[in-house]
């Protein structure tokens, strides 16, 4: 989906507030070499390259806090090496990327919201593949690192597969948000198995009460939540493999086992009594002020299935792990499916080749460009290299485990969709499948867009 | 046909007409402003309409941790406020979820784990534990209040002295006031030759600009912004100057032109055959005449450009030292975008400038508007 960043800024402990990371601005660095359970000697390997005087220019999606964040993570790059870094922020990277390396001004990286984009711009020229080695460092270094090497792995301009995007920042998606406290008050136990989920939302309609809060609205990009709903019940339902074959289109969208896929979604969303509002309020409620009503005085629901960044619009001062919690969006125990989790990233690519473009791509691969981020807010990766004591945040450190305890890891459907798809009539169709249009209607209008594409 | 003077019966209508669109208008532009004085949480709970009287709101409190207890006889007590002073009058309480109203303030309710809460109408509450009790999180208090409106400064401070916006303003100014002094220049030259000199090709020319005001100004990022990197401009504000400038003048020769045309000749034709140059007539009489259409183009020329971010995204650049204003306020607003309040305050800071504009040039505007659409008047 075109805003996969929003998955991309994940669990904030909002007391943290905009406290964090504004130390950053004067150039000192987050954390004193030296000090903490940080890889240090990475950090120190760095400073072998001399680079001062060279320039590395970055574009991404990050603004605010965000940036903050990321440019503490560079200080330390541009510290060891001696090269400036400028990073800027873009609230439309996505058509900003494409006019910059079109017209020849490129900065040297871009850091990609989701991994169509960067396919769409290797295949006409204008990403620079990784160096060799690159793939096989991720094959050793990163959990499940094949899957990060197909993921990053794009057609070039030649026909050619090559690695041109490095994944750096990894989000969960399958989460529901609960208030603890309510569900105490309740007597409610957190469910482990789908069944349990689904009894555990009659139970609550049984009160007189309202499960969930779900909000599709996101402007442009209004139905996005929804796709992450469905795909999440995709990897519950069907095997991992048939996820693949959807995502590349050689299982149809509109075979059943999908249509099945968005019924299941249906069944929470369309159910009157299980939807704060009512089924006809899901597709006008914005997402961001749709977990709102976890923190209203009655509840004005109980459970919030939304990815790892959402706390961000929690109400001020709420804490999470504390006021607000998450847990597992749990899978069929009968299914025998395992469980599978539903991710994102965001992938980093060359777009202007240098020697310290190259050099900050493998600064990138240091346990210490990791752990600097880690040991702030918000930051899941893949690196088995890093030292996972860093992590100051509860929250994140059970977002990990979910991660490891994962059975299959899937991404976002939808960012690896063609755009006019995954960015297009994806989300429509889920708007109009949450108004009331028939499931299979709405498959086979997306299955006949997409062929018409091919 | 009404005679001159005489008042339609449909005066009324008319005036009634008027004022619904008015409101239609004023109305969004005032929830804005009272939108813009309320915090996050409030605008995000409910509408503006309900900030501007006192209202029953449901809250949810945490009392002090179980830690801070003080021994009280051989019970252990808790003491504090729900509002810290500020708030209004309790009308309800209760200490679940389940039944946030059960209560009325001086009752006592009793927790399942034994202790004993009650919540007065000023809203000081008194927690007595048995025991004596430990952890450091508060037990929750559901509170019903009388809440009187409530406004905020912070989201203008936040606005107005966020970090880099000094320098966002001067970025705007000098992106502004070239870019609509430039095209006026430029097009007046223009629409006088089109208006007045005879030359071959001239209704082609003409048409030509007309056919250009429709064409959306995106198509043209790509390839302009690559004629700039491959001239040696690149991104800066001679890129964007003459960018805004090219955007606009279409619409700038067009409107223009049809003023001028509308002129009357006798003038020009006397001061032809009193030998005057065309510069001299363009300088000494078309541009006189001419001032109400070159002010209200100017009015929509600093208009478009003060809110223009995309344009300057492109041919400015994107890092911290280009921004400009309205680049940094989407930064205000942060990755997600779900920042309204900021968005309501930063509009009215923003538009601060071309309203000061507006109202001083806005007595051309009105006479501008109709710049070659009534003729022979």
């Amino acid at each position: 989906m075109k805003l996969g960043f929003y998955a991309s800024a994940a669990a904030m402990a909002l007391t943290a507030g905009l406290t964090a990371g504004t130390a950053q601005a004067d150039g000192h660095l987050k954390f004193a070499p030296g000090e903490g359970a940080f890889s240090w000697d990475s950090y120190e390997s760095l400073k072998a390259q001399e680079l001062s005087g060279q320039k590395v220019t970055i574009i991404g999606p990050w603004l605010g806090p965000d940036k903050e964040l990321v440019e503490s993570v560079i200080a330390y790059f541009e510290e060891a090496t001696g090269a400036e870094v400028e990073y800027s922020g873009s609230d439309s990277f996505e058509q900003q990327i494409v006019i910059d390396t079109e017209a020849g001004s490129a900065p040297n990286i871009a850091v990609f919201p989701q991994p169509g984009l960067a396919a769409d711009l290797a295949a006409k020229g204008l990403l620079s593949p990784l160096p060799d080695g690159t793939a096989d460092w991720l094959r050793e270094n990163y959990a499940a690192g094949d899957s990060w090497v197909d993921l990053g792995t794009f057609e070039g301009p030649d026909g050619n597969d090559a690695l041109y995007g490095f994944f750096y920042k990894v989000d969960v998606k399958s989460l529901v948000w609960y208030v603890p406290e309510n569900f105490e008050d309740a007597g409610y136990d957190v469910p482990e198995t789908m069944e349990d989920l689904k009894a555990l939302s009659d139970q609550i309609v049984q009160d007189g009460e309202v499960p969930w809060c779900i909000g599709l609205g996101s402007g442009g990009a209004t139905g996005w939540p929804a796709t992450d709903w469905v795909e999440d019940m995709m990897l519950r339902i069907n095997t991992p493999e048939e996820y693949d074959a959807w995502v590349s289109n050689e299982l149809p969208f509109d075979d059943p086992k999908v249509i099945a896929a968005i019924e299941e979604f249906g069944a929470f969303a369309r159910n009157d009594d299980y939807v704060s509002g009512g089924a006809g309020a899901v597709a006008t409620t914005d997402f961001r002020d749709s977990p709102q009503g976890l923190f209203a005085s009655p509840p004005q629901c109980y459970m919030h299935r939304q990815a790892s960044f959402i706390p961000t619009f929690f109400p001020d001062g709420t804490e999470v792990g504390l006021d607000a919690d998450f847990f597992y969006f749990p899978a069929y125990a009968e299914k025998d499916l395992g469980k599978p989790v539903l991710g994102a990233g965001t992938v980093w690519g060359i777009t202007k080749d240098s020697e310290a473009a190259q050099a900050f791509m493998d600064f990138l691969k240091t346990p210490i460009a990791h752990e600097v981020w880690m040991a702030q807010r918000g930051f899941l990766t893949p690196h088995t290299g890093v030292n996972t004591e860093v992590y100051t945040d509860p929250t994140v450190a059970k977002m990990n485990d979910i991660l490891l305890n994962a059975d299959t890891f899937r991404f976002d459907g939808s960012d690896l969709m063609p755009g006019a798809i995954g960015a297009g009539v994806f989300w429509t169709g889920m708007v109009d499948y949450a108004g009331g249009k028939d499931a299979g209607e709405v498959a086979s209008s997306i299955q006949s867009t997409w062929d018409s594409i091919k | 046909m009404e005679m001159a003077g005489t008042k339609s019966r449909l005066t009324w209508a008319v005036n009634l007409t008027v004022g619904f669109l008015v409101l239609l208008w004023i109305i969004p532009t005032f929830g804005l402003l009272v939108s813009s004085f309320r915090d996050r949480d409030a605008i995000s709970t409910s509408g503006w309409w309900t900030a501007l009287s006192a209202s029953e709101q449901n809250a949810i409190v945490r009392a002090d941790a179980p830690d801070s207890a003080k021994p009280d006889g051989d019970a252990w007590v808790i003491t504090g406020n729900v509002s810290e002073g500020e708030g209004g009058q309790i009308t309800a309480f209760g200490i679940t979820s389940r039944e946030p109203v059960a209560f009325a303030p001086g009752e006592v309710a009793t927790h399942k784990r034994g202790q004993q809460i009650t919540v007065e109408a000023n809203g000081d509450y008194r927690i007595t534990y048995p025991e004596k009790p430990s952890g450091s999180r508060g037990q929750r208090l559901f509170v019903r209040a009388e809440a009187p409106p409530s406004f905020t400064l912070d989201n203008y401070r936040e606005v107005l002295f966020a970090e880099g916006m000094g320098k966002a303003l001067l970025n705007t100014l000098t992106v502004t006031i070239p870019a609509t002094i430039i095209p006026i220049l430029v097009a007046a030259f223009a629409a006088y030759a089109l208006a007045w000199m005879e030359m071959p090709g001239r209704a082609l020319l003409i048409a030509g600009v007309v056919g250009l005001l429709v064409v959306p100004l995106q198509v043209a990022f790509i390839p302009l912004l690559k004629l700039h990197n491959n001239i040696g401009i690149g991104k800066g504000y001679l890129g964007i100057w003459l960018a805004h400038t090219g955007f606009g003048l279409p619409l700038a020769v067009f409107l223009l032109r049809n003023y001028m045309v509308g002129l009357p000749g006798e003038i020009i034709e006397s001061a032809r055959v009193d030998g005057a140059s065309d510069f001299a007539i363009f300088r000494k009489i078309i541009l006189p005449l001419s001032f109400p259409a070159l002010a209200s183009f100017a009015i929509f020329q600093f208009l478009w450009v003060w809110n223009d971010l995309l344009v300057a995204k492109v041919f400015l650049g994107t890092g911290e030292d280009q921004a400009v204003m309205t680049g940094r306020i989407v930064d205000l607003l942060g990755s997600r975008g779900g920042d309204w309040e900021i968005l309501a305050a930063s509009a009215f800071v923003s538009i601060a400038v071309p309203i000061a504009v507006f109202f001083s040039l806005q007595r051309y505007l009105v006479r501008g508007l109709l710049a070659g659409s009534v003729k022979g008047g």
